[in-house]
């Protein structure tokens, strides 16, 4: 792709020049960074000296640009290189970035800003308001077209293996919205209750608050918004009775909107039609029901064949009651049969092949792993001796053994060896001890449980492995040896004991928790297995060797975590519909997570943060513990919003999703990539425009710590018709200022901050606002304080007059600093030139500072270092300003507008058109040559 | 007054999470920034980011014509759930 002109920059500048090489019929690319073209011009109250409304100025010149045949205009866009070939044209590398929205489909209804969850600051209100992640840089954007700004994934959400979007049910929390925030989560499981007490947090270790004062509550905070919908919603009456038992799709979704019979706007939760495709999913643990879940969704019949007497698997089974009580896990699944999925307990599946004939299109594989390995030592027969699994199931199902006044040996160094300790603790055991290989620091077990374990009384012996298992008819002890390195040099799993090193503990009962293993052998001869008796699969689409067969979970990665299990079993359930469809399995859709976002440029974007403490943990640990009930206390909503309200908005986008629900164009695209494309152009026109000088470079005027002390371009805001505020009001309190003073030449013409340049148009724009500020606060004094008025151009001195005229006072002098009193208003100390230079003070109750440009250092960047010179100030340097204007040290490339230099808006627009007629000499005579 | 102020960006943040409070305190009548301030227990220069966040986004509005103490008083606007 090819054109005459590269214009970079859609300010003021940069569109006079596109505008009048379009019109003399070179064909032009405009690249502008922002999401709408305008510039800063766009954002001013008025121009002077004629008090034209600038909107209404600029928008047509706008549209004109927009629309223009010969104009290809690429907003949201960044010229990352512009090389110069031989043949004196110039091969550009344009970067387009995301916006997440499709521009085409946008219709500019600002739904999708209004439903957004995160507010950062407006810098198109120079951060004197809020805008949402999801946003329309302004109401006169043109284009017309939200964008999403989305820095990366959250890491918080980008730690998940389930795939939930922890950052967006964490800001629904914080803004109240608790059925939306569970909604969320149900997108990519059903096992809120679940995952909200029994996941092990990633996301948590992962949180950049972390790096701060310590990580959100994220887990709490699931657990407190499935308890909130379930108390809303409780749980159907046993026995499937249709009529108390069955729950509405509205009971699970919470949104009246979802409606299944709406085939045409399938909302995330709002089931498919009937595929009338059958699926069976053997096994009914976390992985088995995530992929039944998602499956019903996609309109397929599914059918769960569970070994066991009760669907759930592990949090079923194997977590105890006082972490994870057993009727959480009944209500999500009842999540699941409220979407008609079908649950068979007590249906143990040998045969693949039988589900076939029985008319199953396909078959997921979730049994876990249901085997618990045992000891291979001397007297590990006993009786007595036992596997933590046994126990816990006994436990959870009502069965559990007497252990009441016992000494109780644990093996094991994991999570669930913990369990069962604690476990034992609370059935009554006398003592219980605690035996693993690893050094505590080592342990599996998560530290915090480790330490809760001990403070109920376990009793640790780390470092220690079993020789034996001693007593004749039963269990009467084990015999220990040190332990002296659990892994081998190379990380394997390979013991290594210092055999003269003893210990013996008595012990009633041994209760063996050393790892599970997959229930596989039947499958042999059907499916291929791995050495360690897992199901081998494809690791990107989990298809097994048989096609219509794919499986997931533990009984695919070895014991792992239920979010992990859920997250495989969503990736199946993807899989298979896409098997189903008779789609490619391509393993690299199935989600639109962005990577993650790096969390130092997080903690960057502020200088300092306040201190928000976490939430104190509030479980009371006692030792003996009694009886199985929850041991975390909920958290209150207060501590909800509390514990919500200490997100960092790593991502900017929470991924709530909140924006994809209410688009009515469906123009919401999560999945949209940025791109980079190639381009050769015949000249470039450089119009990146100008900054503003850095207000708080001037400590001594207080911007930045006086709230009422703002910047021109802030005053031009609220003098502007889309202004912030409702009028002219001081941002410290709202008030209506009654005495505002301008300080002329912040950062011009002051050799303290490096500047000696005159910025050339403060003193006008001062102008022109004391005349606005008089004719909106007719009773508001102005005083502008300053060296001079530099009123050089036509009219201005005439508006200078005029402002004189109708009441604004002119003081000559510095002023030193400013100091603030107890009402907010400020003091000025100055040195009044008029007065003999006596040092003088006055109070104000509004100071603006009148804030010089500085050079955009975008411009250089375009090319490779030190080929576009710049002056002085480090503007793009013109070869000759008076003869040659707008041409630069690159041949073929030539500057527009303010970024060569200080310019108003009259003398930018006549500086592009000169830049455009030397591009089209320009691309003439190269065209000439060749 | 300005007892240190926070940055912008932080206290922009907080304005999903501070807007229900806002608009539970204007359930009692109209009030100023200040009078919120005070009722919230939050520095007034905070809150006057939230009000007029809340005001962008059709929650509140102000009253016509600030008072004698040169103040707006805003309130709650209904809205359609």
């Amino acid at each position: 792709m090819s054109y005459d002109v590269l214009v970079v920059g859609g300010g003021i500048g940069g569109m006079e020049s596109a505008l009048k090489l379009a019109d003399m019929g070179y064909r032009v690319l405009l690249a502008e960074k922002e999401s709408s073209v305008g510039g800063k011009m766009i954002l001013l109250s008025k121009v002077f000296p004629t008090l034209d409304c600038a909107s209404c100025i600029s928008t047509p010149k706008m549209a004109a640009t927009v629309h223009h045949p010969r104009i290809r205009v690429a907003t949201s866009s960044e010229v990352r290189e512009v090389r110069r070939t031989e043949n004196g044209r110039f091969r550009v590398r344009l970067h387009r970035r995301p916006t997440f929205v499709d521009q085409a489909a946008c219709t500019g209804c600002r739904q999708c800003e209004m439903s957004c969850t995160v507010a950062v600051p407006d810098e198109f209100n120079a951060g004197l308001v809020s805008r949402r992640a999801a946003y329309i840089a302004f109401p006169q954007a043109v284009p017309k077209k939200a964008v999403i700004e989305r820095q990366g994934s959250s890491p918080c959400a980008y730690a998940c293996p389930a795939g939930i979007r922890s950052h967006g049910y964490v800001a629904l929390v914080r803004a109240g919205r608790y059925e939306e925030a569970f909604r969320l989560v149900l997108e990519s499981t059903p096992l809120v209750g679940t995952l909200g007490r029994a996941c092990l947090a990633p996301c948590e270790t992962e949180c950049t608050r972390g790096r701060l004062e310590g990580p959100l509550p994220i887990r709490r905070l699931k657990r407190f918004i499935a308890d909130t919908h379930y108390a809303a919603h409780p749980v159907p009456a046993p026995n499937g009775e249709a009529a108390a038992g069955a729950e509405s799709l509205e009971g699970i979704a919470g949104d009246a909107r979802c409606d299944p019979s709406r085939a045409d706007r399938p909302g995330p939760l709002c089931p498919a039609p009937p595929s009338g495709k059958r699926v069976a999913v053997v096994g009914a643990g976390p992985a088995g029901l995530t992929a039944a879940w998602h499956l019903a969704l996609r309109g397929h019949a599914v059918k769960v064949f569970e070994a066991h007497g009760e669907p759930g698997g592990m949090p079923r089974r194997a977590i105890p009651p006082y972490r994870l009580p057993k009727d959480v896990v009944a209500r999500d699944i009842a999540n699941l049969t409220a979407l008609g999925v079908e649950i068979a307990c007590g249906a143990r599946v040998t045969d693949l092949e039988t589900l076939r004939s029985e008319g199953f299109d396909a078959v997921l594989l979730a049994t876990g792993t249901s085997v618990a390995a045992r000891l291979n030592v001397e007297g590990s027969a006993l009786p007595g001796v036992s596997t933590a699994l046994e126990l816990l199931a006994g436990v959870n199902d009502g069965s559990p053994p007497d252990l009441r006044e016992k000494t109780v040996v644990v093996v094991g160094g994991g999570n669930v060896a913990i369990d069962a300790a604690r476990s034992a603790l609370r059935l009554g055991a006398r003592d219980v001890r605690l035996v693993c290989l690893e050094a505590r620091a080592e342990m599996p077990a998560h530290a915090w449980e480790v330490d809760e374990a001990l403070a109920e009384g376990v009793r640790l012996h780390d470092s220690w492995g079993v020789r034996r298992i001693l007593g004749e008819d039963r269990v009467t002890g084990v015999e220990l040896r040190r332990c002296t390195a659990v892994f081998d040099e190379t990380g394997r799993f390979s013991p290594a004991y210092d055999e003269r090193t003893t210990e013996r503990l008595a012990a009633d009962q041994v209760i063996v928790a050393i790892g599970l293993v997959p229930e596989t052998d039947h499958l042999a001869g059907t499916l291929r297995l791995n050495p360690n008796r897992t199901v081998a699969v494809d690791p990107g689409t989990l298809e097994t060797s048989l096609p219509y067969v794919f499986a997931a979970g533990d009984v695919v990665s070895g014991p792992s975590t239920i979010p992990a299990a859920c997250g495989q079993g969503r990736r199946a359930a993807w899989m298979i519909d896409r098997q189903l469809r008779g789609e490619s399995l391509d393993p690299e859709v199935v989600d639109d997570r962005l990577p993650p976002v790096d969390k130092d440029a997080v903690l960057g974007r502020q200088k300092r943060y306040r201190r928000l403490e976490p939430l104190p943990e509030g479980k009371r640990l006692i030792s003996p513990p009694r009886g199985f009930g929850e041991l975390e206390p909920p958290l209150t909503a207060d501590e909800a919003w509390r514990g919500a309200g200490r997100c960092l908005d790593c991502g900017v986008c929470s991924e709530c999703h909140q924006c994809v629900r209410v688009c009515p164009a469906k123009a919401v695209t999560m999945d949209a990539r940025g791109s980079e494309d190639e381009f050769e152009v015949g000249a470039v026109v450089v119009a990146t425009g100008f900054t503003l000088f850095p207000a708080d470079l001037k400590p001594q005027y207080g911007y930045g710590r006086f709230p009422n002390v703002i910047t021109g371009m802030e005053m031009d805001r609220l003098l502007a018709p889309t202004r912030p505020y409702n009028s002219v009001l001081r941002p410290g309190d709202g008030k209506v200022p009654e005495r505002i003073a301008y300080i002329l030449c912040t950062g011009s013409r002051d050799r303290t901050v490096g500047n000696p340049l005159c910025s050339r148009f403060c003193c006008m724009y001062s102008i022109k606002q004391n005349q606005l500020i008089m004719g909106a606060l007719p009773l508001a004094d102005v005083t502008v304080y300053g060296m001079d008025i530099r009123a050089f151009s036509k009219g201005y001195d005439e508006f200078y007059e005029q402002a004189r005229v109708m009441g604004a006072s002119f003081v000559k002098g510095r002023v030193a600093r400013v100091t603030e009193t107890d009402n907010g208003n400020l003091v000025l100390h100055y040195e009044d030139v008029d007065r003999g230079g006596v040092l003088a003070k006055a109070e104000h109750d509004l100071v603006v500072l009148a804030v010089g440009v500085a050079p955009n250092p975008a411009a250089r960047a375009l090319f490779p270092a030190g080929e576009l010179a710049v002056d002085d100030a480090a503007f793009v340097l013109e070869a000759d300003e008076d003869l040659d204007p707008g041409r630069t040290s690159i041949e073929g490339v030539f500057v527009a507008g303010a970024a060569s230099g200080a310019k108003d808006i009259p003398d930018s627009i006549l500086h592009a058109g000169a830049a455009a007629i030397q591009a089209a000499a320009y691309v003439e005579r190269v065209r000439g040559a060749t | 007054m300005s007892n240190g102020m926070r940055e912008r960006r932080e206290v922009i943040r907080e304005e999903p999470w501070m807007g229900p409070r806002i608009l539970e305190a204007l359930a009692a009548g109209p009030r100023t920034v200040p009078e919120l301030a005070a009722a919230l227990g939050r520095p007034a220069n905070e809150v006057m980011f939230w009000v007029m966040g809340l005001r962008k986004y059709g929650y509140l509005t102000e009253i016509r014509e600030p008072g004698d103490d040169a103040f707006y008083r805003y309130r709650a606007v209904e809205r359609e759930v």
